[in-house]
């Protein structure tokens, strides 16, 4: 999979998450911000970067801004800005989910 | 979860498809089914997220018993066709499709359910189907898109847009939705599905709702269209049955097991016939009885 | 629930509404030079209509951003705001945005992962997205060991390059091991970001120690900041002086190195005289500010302004007096076009 577009997706509002995700070249770069970070952030970020390897992103830079999402969320989150990132948002790879 | 045609459907709460918070807390307050949308309350830029996070909902989120309904994306918009695939996949009890106007379409809705059960290992018929009627055409077919499955759930009125279809618009009182809501309502019952009225979206006006609700009850309807969880104990108030109609009910239920413990094939009570709408109406009315907290486990009435 | 809608202010009923939102969360300025720039406005309306949040987008800069929390959870409406002005700024393919506020809304910026760029006592400017500050740092050039040279730089808008800022960097050149000349990349200028770009690394490439660079949008123009936000207009100069040394200083400096900046005397404009004080005040005593007096020819002093002055009456014998080779072959090239920009109302009397 590549990445052809920088993509966001997700909100900013409570128990989301927004994820924007640009072209990368050393990994799943994940820059977090996070009210629960210190609890939560290697779950988050572990959520993300499973995610993206599945649906088969080997390198991106990802920036995400939590606010306080359940791992249903960051999931969903994370595919629809990789999938609006890799232009194929019309084909929803729900396998990855 | 499986779809169950007859249930409990006094409250259809909407839960806008893109917001995770009040996706997330959508099971707390004890809906009898909740409507997640992608349709109307989703932005065009945003179909393909709120797909991926009711998706994701209906496989993880705990609701509580809820009965989860997804209406989808119109047949003639390009999101339709990914609904679909998506709610079949994550598992939902029933699909609603908006803007129905014909049999045809809720067909269509049918087959394309078929279609991806089939693709997925699905049993089918697990999927129910139901629809909302919207525009002046639709509410002319109501009786031939009421009985256009055997997996019809049941059909409810949206009145923003059908009275936009009418050249009017919503009024406190409500006339304007007279002929669609009883042509609804004839549609359903004469299809043995359910009829659900429309939102009441104004919600510092209790009066209005109270009045609103009473009306729609009195008319026969099962249930009603929901946008904030605070209207849900608010229309259990106005479905929950009388005292008497509890007794009643039991009545008729000892009726039955002294009838059948004697190995009468007659049925009476009060030296009148028990038939089948009074033994539905039983049955409905202690249901309700027992969702609302009003009767015990034996039957006993604890309401107030 | 509150609900997001667009907002045109053209309407003067809806920008009457919004003004008075506004001035109740104490913002004030609403005069042409801020407003008229506005790409798009949203409003946050509450359950009984009323309109109880706001928030614009200029290019890629967020403005006029305000909302009530009287009845609402901490923080809601402002998420919601900001959430609402990035999908658009996403719609429209711009994934790196930008703002100036009142410094202590900084923090609730901070909290939707907007990056801190710069902070003074009246302004902060946080970026959000990508790329952002640190991806620029990285792909600027760099030579061998120099974390033990002398590097030196020069921030200029070159509108157009002149002599006088050859002679600038000349003297950088001389004195140090490496110099970046930042070429300022709003586009508000007579000449575009592409032409001055080009005309300034033709007319210094000369100089084998010299690194044109752009300043992509970490050299804050007074040109393009946003003053709406400050207790009077007049603290413009003053704030946004304060913002840009304090970006200079604290994010670019220390990624390449710099410890001087080269600054050209300001023989007329009290502005840009008071603009170099502060400059000087601000970056100090990290960055030595070095003062070089303006190149004079026959007895002139050589200004951008004046080279704008010749071209508007088409002055080529003139003009060739006061820029070096490549930039008089391009206004000779150009004549025409640059006429009628000026004709079309582009400001030539600013920097």
């Amino acid at each position: 999979m590549e990445i052809k577009t920088t993509a966001v997706a997700g909100t900013l509002e409570s128990s989301d998450i927004q994820i924007m995700i640009s072209k990368g070249s050393n990994g799943i770069e994940i820059d977090l911000e996070s009210e629960v970070e210190k609890a939560y952030g290697d779950q988050i970020r572990k959520v993300i970067t499973e995610t993206l390897e599945k649906y088969g992103l080997k390198d991106a830079k990802v920036k995400a801004t939590d606010k306080g999402a359940l791992d249903c969320v960051i999931k969903a989150r994370t595919l629809a800005a990789a999938q609006r990132a890799t232009e194929t948002q019309d084909k929803p790879d729900l396998e990855v989910l | 979860m499986t779809y169950v045609k007859n249930r409990l459907r006094r409250t259809m709460m909407f839960v806008p498809g893109n917001n995770p918070a009040m996706i997330k807390d959508a099971g707390i307050y004890g809906a009898d089914s909740i409507m997640l949308d992608l349709e109307d309350s989703v932005s065009l830029t945003e179909k393909d997220a709120a797909r991926m996070l009711v998706y994701e909902a209906i496989k993880t989120v705990d609701f509580g018993g809820s009965e989860i309904v997804v209406r989808v994306n119109g047949q003639d918009t390009p999101f339709y066709d990914e609904d679909v695939r998506a709610m079949v996949k994550a598992g939902v009890d029933v699909i609603r499709l908006p803007k129905t106007e014909s049999a045809a379409m809720i067909q269509k809705l049918v087959k394309d359910i078929e279609h991806w059960e089939g693709e997925y290992g699905i049993e089918k018929g697990s999927i129910g189907v139901m629809a909302a009627i919207e525009s002046a055409k639709g509410v002319l077919n109501a009786p031939e898109i009421a009985t256009a499955t055997p997996l019809m759930m049941g059909l409810a009125v949206s009145g923003e847009d059908y009275t936009a279809d009418m050249h009017t618009h919503r009024y406190p009182d409500g006339r304007e939705l007279e002929f669609a809501r009883n042509m609804v309502l004839q549609a359903a019952r004469a299809a043995d599905v359910y009829a659900f009225d429309t939102v009441f979206s104004n919600m510092k006006d209790t009066e209005g709702f109270y009045r609103e609700t009473n009306y729609i009850h009195e008319l026969g309807y099962d249930g009603k269209s929901l946008v904030n969880p605070r209207q849900i104990e608010m229309v259990n108030k106005v479905f929950n049955p009388t005292k008497e109609e509890i007794e009643q009910a039991k009545n008729v239920q000892n009726a039955i097991r002294e009838a059948k413990a004697k190995g009468s094939g007659v049925i009476s009570l009060n030296g009148k016939m028990v038939d089948k709408p009074v033994v539905e109406k039983a049955t409905r009315v202690l249901e309700t009885a027992k969702a609302s907290n009003l009767i015990d486990e034996e039957g006993n009435y604890i309401g107030e | 629930m509150d609900k997001v809608v667009d907002l045109f202010l053209n309407d003067s009923s809806t920008r009457k509404k919004w003004e008075q939102l506004l001035t109740s969360l104490g913002l004030h300025d609403f005069s042409e030079r801020e407003v008229n720039v506005i790409d798009h406005t949203i409003g946050l309306v509450d359950e009984d209509g009323n309109l109880v949040g706001t928030g614009s987008v200029s290019g890629n800069v967020l403005k006029y951003i305000g909302v009530k929390n009287d009845d609402a959870e901490q923080g809601t409406r402002f998420n919601k705001v900001v959430t609402s002005l990035m999908n658009y700024l996403t719609q429209e393919k711009i994934f790196h945005s930008f703002v100036f506020t009142k410094a202590k809304y900084a923090e609730s910026f901070e909290h939707l992962h907007f990056n801190l760029l710069a902070k003074t006592d009246q302004a902060a400017f946080l970026e959000n997205g990508t790329p952002d500050i640190q991806d620029y740092l990285h792909d600027l050039p760099r030579v061998e060991d120099q974390a033990n040279k002398k590097i030196a730089a020069i921030v200029m808008n070159a509108n157009p390059f002149t002599l006088g800022h050859k002679h600038l960097v000349k003297m950088a050149s001389e004195e140090n091991d490496l110099v970046y000349v930042f070429v300022v990349a709003n586009d508000v200028s007579l000449f575009n970001f592409d032409e001055r770009m080009k005309l300034v690394k033709e007319g210094t490439k000369e100089f084998s120690n010299v690194k044109v660079v752009s300043g992509s949008d970490y050299m804050v123009s007074p040109a393009t900041f946003p003053a709406y936000f400050l207790k009077t207009p007049d603290d413009l100069i003053g704030v946004q002086t304060a913002v840009d040394a304090k970006v200079f200083k604290d994010q670019i400096a220390p990624a390449l190195n710099i410890t001087r900046r080269y600054i050209g005397k300001e023989p007329f404009s009290k502005t840009t005289h008071y603009y170099n004080i502060s400059l000087a005040h601000e970056l100090g005593p990290d960055i030595e500010v070095i003062v070089v007096k303006r190149l004079e020819k026959d007895g002139e002093v050589v200004t951008a302004t004046k080279v704008r002055q010749l071209i508007k009456v088409g002055n080529l014998k003139e003009i060739n007096k006061f820029v070096p080779e490549a930039t008089y072959e391009f206004i000779k090239q150009n004549m025409d076009e640059l006429q009628s920009r000026i004709e079309k109302g582009m400001n030539i009397n600013g920097n």
